[in-house]
């Protein structure tokens, strides 16, 4: 073993040491956040925390099926009962009243704080007698019975009012004090964890607690047959996470399997298939610790994404170990081929390196794993390989192997002009696509899988909580002034409710109104003795009994003094995890949201928003704005793509140094991209960001194929064994791919159906292509052969 | 979400009223041998009825005023899950149960609005029992309600006395008094000595 060889090791080996240590440090994170912008606008930023960690990020929908709706309901306080007993749920509700009192407590007691109708007028002789004579109404009408007792204290009707603003959408269906859905299958509850939507650890303790309380429970009422449903945001991220971890480590270890079954296949050498897969392993190692240097943790999806380096990376150890012709030895080999492996290495660089400037934290790790990946690959391949390569050591020849693919690729050029046709059908197919070929539903994005999706919204509607999709914010520096502002643009909006244009809305300062409000309410109450006078006049002719307003009058000199509300007026009440919701602390902000119901215009509502004078109110469109967004992403990854492509160009230029030659290298490549595009929108598939980053995969893997075909155009047993050994690299990446294209995991599938259709379609045409540009003469001689 | 659990129970007490016209749940009222008049009967005969108006005059006596109110309007049946409580004078209101729901109209400081009887457990069972009385069905008065049927089949009393706790705290009993197939006075007696008594006359015969 020569001095450098050893040297080598070491590096490596201590390389590999050090990349394990890293990683076995490193959190994985499924935050898929990391797929969502990483500099957007303030206002969604908003949003995107709240996805994060917002108190909708905590909410866990449960509904039980498969009983008789008789045994469903007590296996609802059952299961109630054992979760509100745990630490980690800060609320359960399930339609019964437990902790329902503390918040009617809290509006009866500060009803003239929070009520918008206490204004000076409100509390006048005139006013004072309509209210009264409403109240005699009232008291006539069926209502009149829960009314009566709320009468001596409240006959303005404020806690009636308050209560009404706050009544949302329609409630669900109870049922036996509990909720139903409306076809009284399921039993419906909704938990809150205390533990916010990305802590996973404790999104995953919430749920096995409430499995393992469910099971207990079910044995409890009796409901054997009674089936657990959960969904929401910390059930998603659990079950992509185990998803992502489970489609990951079964899809690397069949495509591993498979790749090393092949190339035993054909080697017919243990010895070679480990050495063979060394390069990759150690890719993957290099790649997913420079990612956790470079991020600081790596996202579930980046992980997964290893497995494709399976498929390029044991390209390297192929194009070594077929090329390697009897007698000769590696190092030779290596001294031949290395200019070709090292440009098409540093054009998939090209290619990831784009991907490193992408705004999702996501595509930009992937980037920095691929690029890493293979440098580490190819550096394996050219320093290890060798020194562990047996000295007498070259590869068995796979004859009938060779013979079928130098058969096919001198039969190739033949197919050249009904390629061509084939191509310029793509192009017209592709640009007649009705609204292109681009998926624009940032759903697309999502690991979720639609099933999972779909009981999601089915629950949410049971439930009676639909996904918010407009919600007005406003931000101020403080709490207080963002409370005045939502309280500003709540009167507003109160304008668009009246005209019938949203159907209703809530918003912070409904539950906690800002200390100015609360003042200019307090101000507002009149003094004991003109509210008496003003009632003695008011209640004059009605048949009210004397002195039933006493405790009226007591109440509101009581509310003149009282001390102002803040926060921990409403401590972990219902109304204290709502006011959680809506009023939320961002750096050195505060942000008020106001989620707005029965949107009919949303149009006519973002320009008069945006036409207040108000600073730092915005009208979000949730579904739009993402969307937007994603295309903003989609537009910047085609951006970078083509810079990407831009740069393998230069690249190719500069060290091929003829025109001709790019020319060649790049036709095959364009032509592979245009029908591999053109297949995925035949086949149905929208494309989506990660379709694009395939894209751009394939010409980092098929560019390694056309600069092969194009560098060994001379014939002779070079020639002969570099085409061999391309058509089982490629074998090898269509498997890594292919397999991959099997994941339930949205961007894998995408990336693996893309690539392993674009790998395969790029070495045939670079072998119609690249081979008709070889002089005839050439290729007769290898047809004698 | 609890929050609406709040408004169920204000409105819960709008309900109670709406529905003050009919309910009973039964202990068997024991059978008069002699006229081959019970419960049985009763019901059977409410039972027959598809549709039916009346003029109704409700008068109640509060403790918290110092003379009684009046009201009345109309009452409108139609089987098997209608029914409608309109007050004319002295200002227009109405509750209108269909099927599942109720709809309230014009009560001062409410919207117009609709909502599942079934969220009310009190309510639903205030509609259950005016239907199943409606349409004859013993079998759901007696799920809601002790019943005690008194008189004669042309002067019959059919005393109502919740079974649920809750409801108790607010009516102490519901006595509906008729003579055959024809109702003619619904009194509530509240838990708190309150009462009201609704006088119903039919428009046909």
């Amino acid at each position: 073993m020569s001095g450098r060889g050893r040297w080598g090791l070491l590096v490596w080996l201590t390389t590999v040491l050090a990349c394990i240590t890293i990683i076995s440090r490193t959190q994985i994170s499924t935050d898929l956040s990391a797929f969502l912008p990483r500099s957007p606008s303030p206002a969604q930023q908003v949003l995107v925390d709240q996805l994060r960690d917002g108190v909708v990020s905590r909410l866990i929908l449960i509904a039980v099926e498969g009983e008789a709706p008789e045994k469903l309901a007590p296996l609802s306080h059952a299961l109630a009962g054992r979760l509100r007993q745990e630490n980690s749920f800060v609320s359960i509700s399930n339609g019964d009243e437990t902790g329902f009192e503390k918040s009617r407590d809290f509006l009866w007691r500060n009803r003239y704080l929070l009520s918008s109708e206490v204004t000076p007028a409100h509390f006048s002789a005139p006013e004072l007698r309509r209210a009264l004579e409403n109240d005699l109404q009232l008291l006539g009408s069926p209502a009149g019975i829960l009314v009566k007792r709320l009468l001596p204290n409240d006959p303005t009707g404020e806690l009636l009012r308050l209560l009404d603003q706050m009544m949302g959408e329609q409630p669900p269906l109870t049922r036996d004090g509990v909720w139903f859905s409306p076809d009284e299958k399921r039993i419906l509850l909704v938990a809150q964890t205390r533990g916010a939507g990305f802590d996973f650890d404790a999104q995953q303790l919430a749920l096995s607690l409430i499995r393992n309380h469910f099971e207990a429970a079910k044995q409890e009422a009796g409901a054997t047959g009674a089936r657990l449903l959960e969904t929401g945001p910390g059930v998603f991220s659990v079950e992509i996470r185990q998803t992502i971890k489970g489609d990951a480590l079964r899809l690397s270890l069949i495509a591993a399997i498979l790749v090393a079954s092949l190339l035993l296949l054909v080697y017919r050498s243990a010895l070679l298939v480990v050495l063979g897969l060394l390069p990759v392993a150690t890719g993957a190692l290099a790649g997913v610790a420079a990612v956790r240097l470079g991020f600081g943790a790596v996202n579930g999806v980046t992980l997964g994404f290893g497995v494709t380096l399976i498929g390029e990376a044991v390209d390297y150890a192929v194009y070594l170990f077929t090329q390697t012709a009897p007698g000769s030895t590696p190092e030779a080999t290596l001294s031949r081929i290395w200019p070709t492996l090292r440009l098409g290495v540093l054009s998939s660089i090209c290619g990831f390196g784009a991907m490193l400037f992408s705004g999702f934290s996501g595509l930009a790790e992937l980037g920095m794993l691929s690029i890493v990946g293979l440098i580490a690959a190819v550096s394996v391949t050219r320093i290890v390989l060798p020194v562990l390569l047996p000295a007498n050591f070259h590869a068995v020849d796979a004859m009938p192997f060779r013979r079928a693919t130098l058969y096919l690729v001198q039969n190739a050029p033949r197919l050249r002009y009904p390629l061509a046709a084939l191509v310029l059908l793509a192009i017209i197919f592709l640009i007649r696509q009705p609204g292109g070929p681009w998926d624009d539903d940032i759903a697309s994005l999502s690991p979720v899988p639609q099933s999972a999706r779909l009981l999601d919204e089915q629950l949410r509607r049971d439930v009676g909580a639909p996904d918010v999709r407009f919600v007005a914010i406003a931000t101020a520096p403080t709490q207080e002034q963002a409370l005045a502002k939502s309280e500003t643009v709540a009167a507003q909006l109160q304008n668009s409710v009246t005209r019938g244009t949203i159907a209703g809305f809530d918003f912070p300062a409904l539950y906690i109104p800002s200390r100015a409000a609360q003042q200019a309410r307090q101000a507002a109450l009149p003094a004991s003795d003109v509210l008496d006078a003003n009632l003695q006049q008011a209640v004059a002719g009605l048949p009210f009994a004397k002195g039933l307003f006493d405790p009226f009058l007591r109440d509101v000199a009581a509310a003149k003094v009282q001390p102002l509300l803040d926060r921990t007026s409403v401590g972990d009440s219902e109304i204290g995890l709502k006011l959680d919701s809506l009023l939320i602390r961002r750096g050195g902000f505060w942000v008020a949201m106001l989620p707005l119901r029965g949107v009919t215009d949303a149009a006519g509502l973002s320009n008069e928003i945006a036409g207040s004078k108000e600073d730092g109110v915005a009208l979000l469109d949730l579904k739009e704005d993402f969307n937007r967004l994603y295309k903003s992403y989609r537009q910047e990854a085609l951006v970078l793509a083509l810079l990407g492509a831009l740069a393998i160009v230069v690249l190719l230029s500069v060290f091929l140094r003829s025109l001709r030659r790019v020319y060649l290298v790049l036709t095959p490549l364009i032509a592979a991209v245009t029908m591999t595009t053109a297949v995925l929108a035949a086949s149905g598939q929208k494309l989506s960001i990660f379709h694009m980053t395939g894209l751009l995969l394939v010409v980092a893997v098929g560019s390694n194929y056309s600069l092969f075909f194009e560098s060994q155009s001379r014939p002779g047993e070079h020639r002969e064994r570099t085409i061999s050994s391309l058509a089982l690299a490629n074998l090898c990446t269509v498997i890594g791919f292919g397999i991959l294209s099997f994941s339930r995991v949205p961007v894998l599938h995408g990336i693996g159906t893309t690539v392993a259709i674009g790998t395969v379609l790029s070495l045939i045409f670079s072998a119609v292509l690249i081979e008709h540009a070889a002089p005839e003469s050439q290729l007769r001689s290898v047809a004698q052969r | 979400m609890r929050l609406h659990r709040i408004v169920f129970l204000l409105l819960f007490g709008v309900a109670c009223g709406a529905l003050s016209g009919t309910p009973a749940e039964a202990v068997d009222a024991p059978q008069n041998a002699q006229t081959g008049f019970g419960l049985e009967q009763l019901m059977a005969a409410f039972g027959q009825i598809k549709s039916a108006e009346a003029r109704f005059m409700e008068r109640k006596y509060l403790s918290l005023l110092n003379a009684p109110l009046e009201s009345s309007g109309t009452l409108v049946y139609v089987a098997p899950d209608r029914l409608e409580k309109r007050t004319l004078l002295p200002k227009a209101e109405s509750y209108v149960i269909d099927r599942g729901e109720l709809t309230i109209e014009g009560v001062p400081g409410q919207r117009r609005r609709t909502m599942r009887i079934q969220n009310y457990p009190e309510l639903a069972a205030f509609v259950e029992s005016i239907r199943a009385t409606l349409a004859g069905d013993v079998q759901t008065l007696r799920r809601f309600y002790d019943v005690r049927l008194e008189g004669s089949a042309d002067d019959w009393k059919l005393i109502l006395r919740p079974t649920a706790q809750r409801m108790q705290r607010a009516i102490k009993n519901i006595t509906l008094g008729g003579s055959n197939a024809k109702l003619q006075t619904v009194e509530i007696e509240e838990a708190d000595g309150d009462r009201s008594v609704m006088t119903v006359v039919a428009d046909s015969p």
